[in-house]
C-alpha cells in the first residue's frame, strides 16, 4: 500500500503546528521531549524511566499548563498528563485509563473546571448565529397543543 | 536557569495538545489511537483510489446502522476481527463496508471510532478497511436526522460535552493557537423541538456538517463508488448517467463536498430515487432491470457484478440478473430488521461465498472453518439445501 498525495484535509490529525518563538532562541545542546524520549529508550530500562519521571515532572513547571493545574481538576489533570508524557506505549496513552478516568469524573462532577472565561465564550455564540435547517426526528418533536 | 526545561517547556504545547485529544477521544469510545498511525488510512492509496485489482481476499459488509455488538459479529463471521479485542485479525484481506453506519442505533461514533482504528490496523497488516457513503451519511451531513435514535442524540450530546472540555482545556494553554471551534454558527436552541433535545441535535450538527469534526476525521475517507477487481461497490446502485459524469469524479466531489470545500449543496446525483445512494432498482426483489444494469457494467472496463447494500433482503444475501448484481444488505441493526449476520466473501477476484451465521448451514461447518453457502440460488438446490421461505429469528441473548 503506498502513499498517495490526498486532497483530503483530515482536520482531527493534521500535523501539530510548530511551537511559536518567543524569547531567545533554545541553547545549542537543547534536548527536545523526543530526543529526551528517544535518548529514554537508549539507555537501561531503569535510567529511561528516571529520564522521562523527571521530564515529566519539569512540565508541569511550565506556563502552558499551569492555569489547567488550578481549580478542582487541577490534580487529575496533572497526573493524567504525566501518565501520558511518560506513556511509550504505541498507542499513546493506553496504559494510563486509570488516571484518565479520574480525570473525566473529576469533569464530569465540575463541568466548568476548565472553562476560560464563560461569558465570552456565550458573547460570541451570540452574534453568529447561521441560518440552519433541520430535518429533527418525529420523537422529538413538541407536541402541539389542541386548543 | 535550566536549558532543557526551556525546551521542554517549548514543546509541551504540542504534547498537551496530544494528551487533550487522546483524553477526548478515550472519554467518547472508549479507544486510544497511534500518535504517528502508520500509513494513515485517509492518506493511503486504496483509500484515494477508486479502481483496486481484486485481492486474493475481499470481504462485503452490508449496512450497520449504530449496533457495535451486532457489527461485531459480523465482522467476526467474516474472519477480519476478534469479537473481545476488537482488533484486526484479517491480516492482508480487503473489506469493504457499504455504508450507513449511522442512524437507527445508539452507537454510531463507537461503530466510526471502530472502523477508523481497524483501518489503521488493517493498513498495517497489509490489507485494508474501506467504507462508503451510505444515504444515512449523506442525510446526517446535511442536518436530516429523521432516522436518529434517542440513544443515537445521547451519543453525541456526550461527544459533546467532552470535546468541548477539550476545547477548553486547549484554551487554557497560552501557547497553543486557539482551536477551531465547531459549534460556531450552530444554534443553541430549536423551536419546535423538545428542549431536552437540543444539546444533542446541536452537537450532532456540529460534529457532522461539512467539515465537522466527525465528518472531517470519518467520513472525509469515505469512498462513494468502489471497483475492486470485477466488482463494483456502491450503496444504492449506478445508472448509465453516473457512469457517464465520471466515477474518480463523483469520489472526489463528495470527498470536496464533505470535507466543506465546495461550501454548497450535496452533489445532485446523491440525492432523489436516483441518487447513486438512494437507488433501488437493481436491489427490491426480483423483478429488476437487468439489462440495464448488464449496460452499465459494460460501460465500467472489466466489470462483471455490482454489489449493493441499502435494501433490506429479508432471505439474506441474494443475488439476481445471472448474480450480476448481489444485494448483501440482511437489515443487521436491531434498529432494522435484526437480522443474521452474513457477508460476501470474493477469494481470487472470482470464487463467491456466502459467509452466514444462519443455523441451517451450519452442515458445512463439518467441511470448512466458516460455515458458508453459495451465492447462486441454483447451486443451492443442487447441494439439496431446502432454501427456508423466512429466516429464523434472531434469538435476543442476555448477556
Amino acid at each position: 500500500m503506498g502513499q498517495a498525495p490526498s486532497a483530503v484535509e483530515d482536520v482531527g490529525e493534521e500535523a501539530p503546528p510548530p511551537p511559536p518563538s518567543n524569547g531567545p532562541s533554545p541553547p545549542p545542546a537543547a534536548s527536545s521531549m523526543e530526543d529526551l524520549i528517544a535518548e529514554a529508550m537508549s539507555t537501561t530500562d531503569n535510567d529511561a524511566e528516571e529520564s522521562l519521571e523527571a521530564k515529566a515532572q519539569r512540565a508541569l513547571e511550565c506556563p502552558c499548563v499551569a492555569d489547567l493545574r488550578k481549580g478542582p481538576c487541577g490534580i487529575q489533570f496533572s497526573e493524567a498528563l504525566v501518565c501520558f508524557i511518560k506513556s511509550t506505549a504505541e498507542e499513546k496513552g493506553s496504559d494510563c485509563v486509570n488516571p484518565f478516568i479520574a480525570l473525566q469524573n473529576c469533569i464530569k462532577a465540575n463541568p466548568n473546571a476548565f472553562s476560560k472565561d464563560i461569558l465570552d465564550a456565550e458573547d460570541t455564540e451570540e452574534e453568529e448565529v447561521q441560518e440552519y435547517k433541520i430535518v429533527p426526528p418525529s420523537w422529538s418533536k413538541e407536541s402541539i397543543p389542541k386548543n | 536557569m535550566m536549558a532543557a526545561s526551556d525546551q521542554v517547556c517549548v514543546d509541551l504545547p504540542i504534547l498537551l495538545s496530544s494528551f487533550v485529544d487522546a483524553f477526548v477521544d478515550f472519554s467518547v469510545s472508549g479507544l486510544f489511537f497511534p500518535t504517528n498511525p502508520f500509513p494513515n488510512p485517509n492518506l493511503s492509496a486504496a483509500a484515494a483510489a477508486t479502481r483496486i485489482p481484486a485481492p486474493s481476499r475481499l470481504v462485503a459488509i452490508g449496512d450497520l446502522h449504530g449496533d457495535l455488538p451486532k457489527s461485531l459479529q459480523a465482522l467476526s463471521l467474516a474472519g477480519l476481527v476478534d469479537p473481545f479485542s476488537a482488533r484486526w485479525t484479517g491480516r492482508d484481506a480487503v473489506a469493504v463496508q457499504v455504508g450507513d453506519v449511522l442512524d437507527r442505533g445508539g452507537d454510531e461514533l463507537r461503530l466510526l471510532y471502530l472502523l477508523h482504528r481497524l483501518k489503521l490496523d488493517a493498513a498495517r497488516a497489509g490489507g485494508a478497511l474501506l467504507t462508503l457513503h451510505g444515504n444515512h451519511e449523506i442525510m446526517n451531513a446535511c442536518g436530516h436526522f429523521r432516522y436518529a435514535t434517542p440513544a443515537g442524540l445521547d451519543e453525541f450530546k456526550r461527544w459533546g460535552f467532552w470535546y468541548r472540555s477539550g476545547l477548553a482545556m486547549k484554551r487554557l494553554c497560552a501557547d497553543l493557537d486557539s482551536p477551531r471551534d465547531p459549534f460556531k454558527g450552530v444554534p443553541k436552541s430549536f423551536p419546535g423541538i423538545k428542549e431536552e433535545f437540543w444539546e444533542g441535535i446541536r452537537a450532532r450538527i456540529a460534529a457532522l456538517r461539512p467539515n465537522g469534526p466527525i465528518a472531517a476525521r470519518f467520513l472525509a475517507g469515505n469512498q462513494t463508488v468502489l471497483v475492486i477487481g470485477e466488482s463494483v461497490f456502491v450503496h444504492g446502485g449506478l445508472l448509465q448517467k453516473h457512469v457517464d459524469h465520471g466515477l474518480e469524479k463523483i469520489n472526489e466531489e463528495v470527498r470536496e463536498w464533505i470535507t466543506g470545500l465546495n461550501g454548497g449543496q450535496a452533489p445532485a446525483y446523491l440525492r432523489g430515487r436516483e441518487g447513486v445512494v438512494w437507488l433501488r432498482n437493481f436491489s427490491d426483489g426480483s423483478d429488476c432491470d437487468c439489462s440495464h444494469l448488464e449496460e452499465v457494467l459494460a460501460m465500467i472496463p472489466g466489470a462483471r457484478r455490482m454489489v449493493m447494500g441499502h435494501t433490506i433482503q429479508e432471505q439474506g444475501i441474494n443475488e439476481v440478473c445471472g448474480a450480476r448484481a448481489i444485494r448483501i444488505d440482511v437489515g443487521l441493526s436491531r434498529g432494522c430488521s435484526n437480522g443474521l449476520p452474513e457477508v460476501l466473501e470474493i477469494s481470487d477476484g472470482v470464487k463467491l461465498r456466502i459467509l452466514t451465521s444462519n443455523p441451517v448451514y451450519y452442515e458445512r461447518l463439518k467441511q470448512d472453518k466458516r460455515p458458508w453457502r453459495p451465492v447462486a440460488e441454483e447451486e443451492l438446490e443442487g447441494l439439496g439445501i431446502l432454501v427456508p421461505e423466512t429466516r429464523p429469528q434472531e434469538v435476543e441473548a442476555k448477556a
